[in-house]
């Protein structure tokens, strides 16, 4: 059995669950496939903490697919057991970098989103420096950009930042699914001419 | 692309959320009614069915005021001939208790499941309450799928023993499946043509009175006896031989249940010791002590891995009790029992009482988590940009003198409830003494009115809370001559749960008006409120001053914070716009223009509108800090033009249409 666990950390609002619904629509084509992983909303419609887990397996062979101690998969990813963090948001990256290990990839957007207790001046938001010393300090694979920007500039919106993230997430990483699966997901979703665009643009970075 | 969730056949594949996949079981068991009061995780349960009902043949779908009525419904159905689903959140059945206690007298006609979505961590409830312990005394049976697959499988079969034993049957799932989205495997649907209801009377079964009741006691604890029986040769529950022979480890054994199952297998393959002989069982309630005895022969010890306090535990060592059992049976000794059991926490559960090492890479992270932790600002949720219930607790607190503080100390009591205006509770606003249950501002407030007379009292509620139960609550508020102020928090939409409709919504999202509609003042009045002012909480300044006004009235005075809940607001003028591409209208912008603000903080943390934000002079980390509106999220609801002390803040309307753009200035 080979799996390949992506945990996507953000704000309410950025489309977290969108990509990992968009990413979990990939495994459809084959019956040797599985995937599971939970939803996590931070209680508050917007600005609360939002993670998708998104659990890919491959079994071997029908025998391990009928395999009660094996084709059972928890919603949840452990810690350390993702082989990619893509997150949309620095502080959110940090607070979920529990979930990544020396070999995972981490894919983050440089974009803060300031968290009230910091605004009422109780906390100190940290230096996207420190940020990333804290996350070199577990994996040498950082990958950082502004995707905000990169949304802004392209689509008028930020609306684009997961769809560009998960552009880079196959530019990236060695994740074992094929581009174009994701490429004709988007094609039949809404707003698809959007969505290719962004793609595309998150596989150039 | 077709949609699978209603046309979907045997042999179709599609990745379907834990809570449809839970409605599409209860349509391929044909049911022909469904009803809830909305709660998270719950609420996708019966919005999956509703949202499809055109295009669902003989359904009737109903958000109803509250879990009493809905459960109430369900069984309504059930008696007329009808499968029935309803679905509520953990703490729902605390209101829907009375007819849960009932279903088994009466029993069911056709199929009825209850489907309860549990909030372990309450990431969204105000407890962690494990409804399973209820069954103890409803006698109501406990399925608990364990994936997606399980959720459909488990709650169309569950229709099948409801009708074979006349129980409600409870399917139970926790967050992380009413959330988790995966692979389901389609069923067919049974003939929907061939629903139809007939009600017949059935008085020996649902009249209970003196001995009538004494005798349906009796009745469904027999029926208790033989579902036992059932739940011994069911494949809902399975029994994974060791696969190690004559060894110590042989002779331990794990039992669990649900989504905690799913963790357990995974822990043991994580720390490479798949082989342990295993107890799934699939109904928790009740247990076949046959099948226990039967797992618990050969074995040493036991441990079983759930979450909460332990109620497979509690049944298990009593038929462990009963039949002599000689081994060790651990539990709640190894699990906590409070918070929600992640995969992390049955790792290291497993692990420690195995006395296996977890890889190094989980324990490194572990450990690595802990020191980064601190560095770590909390992020609470807050009101979304533009939400009126910011305005209302804004203007509270000012009126109120307590802005921004969580002094222990206060003249003023505000009392919170369920609904999107409880996050005033969080920083900064502090703005809550309590929050237990629905409706419990006003009644817990009402009493505080009499037994601390130096207080001034508000309690607040939403318009879905107070159509829930806060008729009576009023009522009796008003009976007694209670000395309150009551802030009804109408947005016309039980927002939090994804904008179900309230008995004061109007109109529809696509612009439909809605006939029967109430209107909240009338119906006050009606009650016999005589003190009723009606106010948009945008406009703070005149709110607060109305709420000033009111805390130096005696008696009961009721204010309605009326204004749309702006996510709805909003979609609506997409809609608008989309039929009516070409707005003529003017365009009005807010600006903060930082050579005018003095940082005052009254729009930044006061008010704290998400869309106010800060950044740094020149992009560097030295530069001085300013506050800047983020053109892209604010919604041009203008309460930070209204509460800004330094005429800092501007409006610019932008007339779209004439080539020059006019700036009105203030
Ligand atoms: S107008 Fe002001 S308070 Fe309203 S959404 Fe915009 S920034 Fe926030
Ligand atoms: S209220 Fe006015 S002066 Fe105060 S921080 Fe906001 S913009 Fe600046």
């Amino acid at each position: 059995m080979k799996k390949f666990n992506i945990a996507i950390t953000g704000l309410g609002g950025q489309g977290i669950i969108t990509a990992g619904t968009i990413l979990k629509n990939a495994v459809l084509d084959s019956v040797m496939q599985d995937v599971s992983g939970s939803e996590r909303r931070g209680g508050a419609q917007r600005e609360g903490y939002v993670e998708a887990f998104v659990k890919y397996i491959f079994y071997d062979s029908i025998a391990e697919l009928q395999n009660p101690r094996k084709n059972m998969h928890s919603p949840m990813i452990a810690s350390g057991d993702a082989d990619v963090l893509i997150s949309l948001e620095p502080l959110e990256t940090l607070r979920a970098a529990s979930y990544v290990n020396k070999n995972s990839v981490i894919i983050f957007n440089t974009n803060p989103h300031i968290p009230i207790s910091v605004r009422m001046g109780k906390n100190k938001y940290p230096e996207l420096d420190d940020i990333l010393e804290s996350l070199y300090g577990i994996t040498d694979n950082v990958f950082y950009y502004d995707f905000n920007k990169l949304s802004l500039e392209n689509f008028g919106s930020i609306i684009s930042c997961n769809v560009i993230s998960l552009g880079v997430l196959f530019a990236k990483t060695n994740i074992p699914v094929s581009k174009n699966v994701i490429e004709n997901i988007l094609l039949k979703g809404s707003k698809a001419k959007d969505n290719l665009k962004a793609f595309n643009i998150g596989l150039n970075l | 692309m077709a949609n699978l969730f209603v046309d979907g056949k045997y042999g179709d594949r599609g990745i379907i959320l834990g809570n449809e996949a839970i409605a599409r079981g209860a349509l391929e068991a044909g049911i022909g009614y469904a009803s809830m009061y909305p709660g998270t995780p719950a609420s996708e349960i019966i919005i999956a069915l509703d949202k499809n009902k055109k295009n669902i043949k003989n359904i009737y779908t109903e958000f109803s005021l509250n879990e009493h009525i809905s459960l109430h419904g369900a069984i309504g159905a059930s008696w007329s001939g009808i499968r029935s689903l309803c679905a509520m959140k953990n703490v729902g059945l605390n209101v829907a208790s009375e007819p849960a206690h009932f279903l088994a007298y009466t029993g069911v006609k056709a199929g009825l499941v209850l489907a309860i979505g549990s909030d372990p961590g309450a990431p969204s409830s105000s407890n962690e309450q494990d409804d399973r312990w209820y069954s103890l005394h409803t006698y109501m049976p406990i399925i608990e799928p364990s994936n997606i697959q399980e959720a459909k499988d488990f709650t169309k079969k569950a229709f099948d023993i409801s009708e074979q034993f006349s129980f409600g049957i409870i399917l139970m799932a926790p967050s992380r499946l009413c959330h988790n989205a995966g692979i389901l495997h389609f069923g067919d649907c049974s003939d929907r043509d061939l629903i139809s209801g007939n009600f017949k009377r059935d008085p020996e079964n649902y009249l209970n009175l003196f001995n009538l009741a004494v005798k349906n006691h009796k009745k469904y604890l027999e029926r208790n006896e033989l579902l036992k029986k059932y739940v011994y040769n069911s494949e809902l529950n399975m029994i994974i031989d060791a696969q190690i022979s004559s060894t110590k480890s042989s002779r331990i054994g794990f039992i669990s249940s649900g989504v905690i199952y799913s963790h357990l297998i995974e822990a043991l393959n994580f720390i490479n010791a798949d082989y342990y002989k295993i107890l799934k069982l699939g109904i928790t309630f009740p247990l076949s002590e046959e099948l226990i005895s039967k797992f618990l022969d050969n074995l040493d010890e036991v441990v079983i891995v759930e979450e909460a306090e332990g109620f497979l535990e509690f049944q298990i060592k009593k038929i462990a009790f009963e039949i002599g059992y000689h081994g060790k049976i651990h539990g709640k000794n190894v699990f906590k029992a409070y918070g929600e059991l992640t995969i992390d926490d049955v790792i290291k559960g497993v692990a420690g009482f195995l006395g296996k090492a977890a890889p190094e890479y989980f324990t490194a992270a572990v450990n690595k988590s802990e020191i980064l932790s601190d560095k770590i600002p909390q992020r609470m949720g807050t009101f979304c940009v533009g939400c009126p219930h910011r305005g209302t607790i804004y203007s509270i607190l000012k009126a109120s003198g307590y802005s921004n503080t969580d002094s222990k100390d206060r003249d003023v009591v505000i009392a919170g409830d369920i609904g999107c205006y409880t996050l005033g509770l969080l920083p900064p606003y502090n703005a809550m003494d309590w929050l237990t249950c629905m409706n419990s501002g006003l009644s817990i407030g009402q009493a505080i009115s009499i037994a601390d007379k130096s207080k001034k009292i508000i309690a607040l509620v939403g318009d879905s809370t107070f159509y829930h139960s806060g008729i009576p609550v009023l009522m009796n508020a008003i009976q007694n001559n209670s000395n309150i102020l009551y802030i009804i928090l109408d947005n016309s939409w039980t927002a939090m749960t994804g904008h179900q409709k309230t008995p004061s919504t109007k109109t529809d999202i696509d612009g439909t008006p809605i006939p029967n509609s109430v209107n909240l003042k009338d119906l006050l009045k009606s009650l016999g409120v005589s003190y009723i002012k009606t106010v948009d909480p945008n406009s703070v300044k005149r709110f607060s001053v109305i709420i000033k006004e009111a805390l130096k009235e005696k008696g009961l005075k009721v204010i309605i914070a009326k204004r749309e809940c702006i996510l709805q607001e909003e979609r609506r003028k997409k809609i608008k716009n989309i039929k009516s591409k070409l707005e003529n209208s003017s365009e009005i912008i807010y600006e903060l223009q930082k050579e005018r603000c003095v940082k005052c903080n009254e729009c930044f943390v006061e008010l704290a509108c998400p869309a106010i934000q800060s950044a740094k002079e020149n992009g560097t980390n030295n530069g001085k800090e300013y506050y800047f509106i983020d053109p892209v999220s604010c919604v041009k609801c203008g309460v930070c033009y209204e509460v800004c002390p330094n005429s800092a803040i501007r409006k610019v309307e932008f007339n779209l249409h004439p080539t020059v753009n006019t700036a009105i200035m203030r």
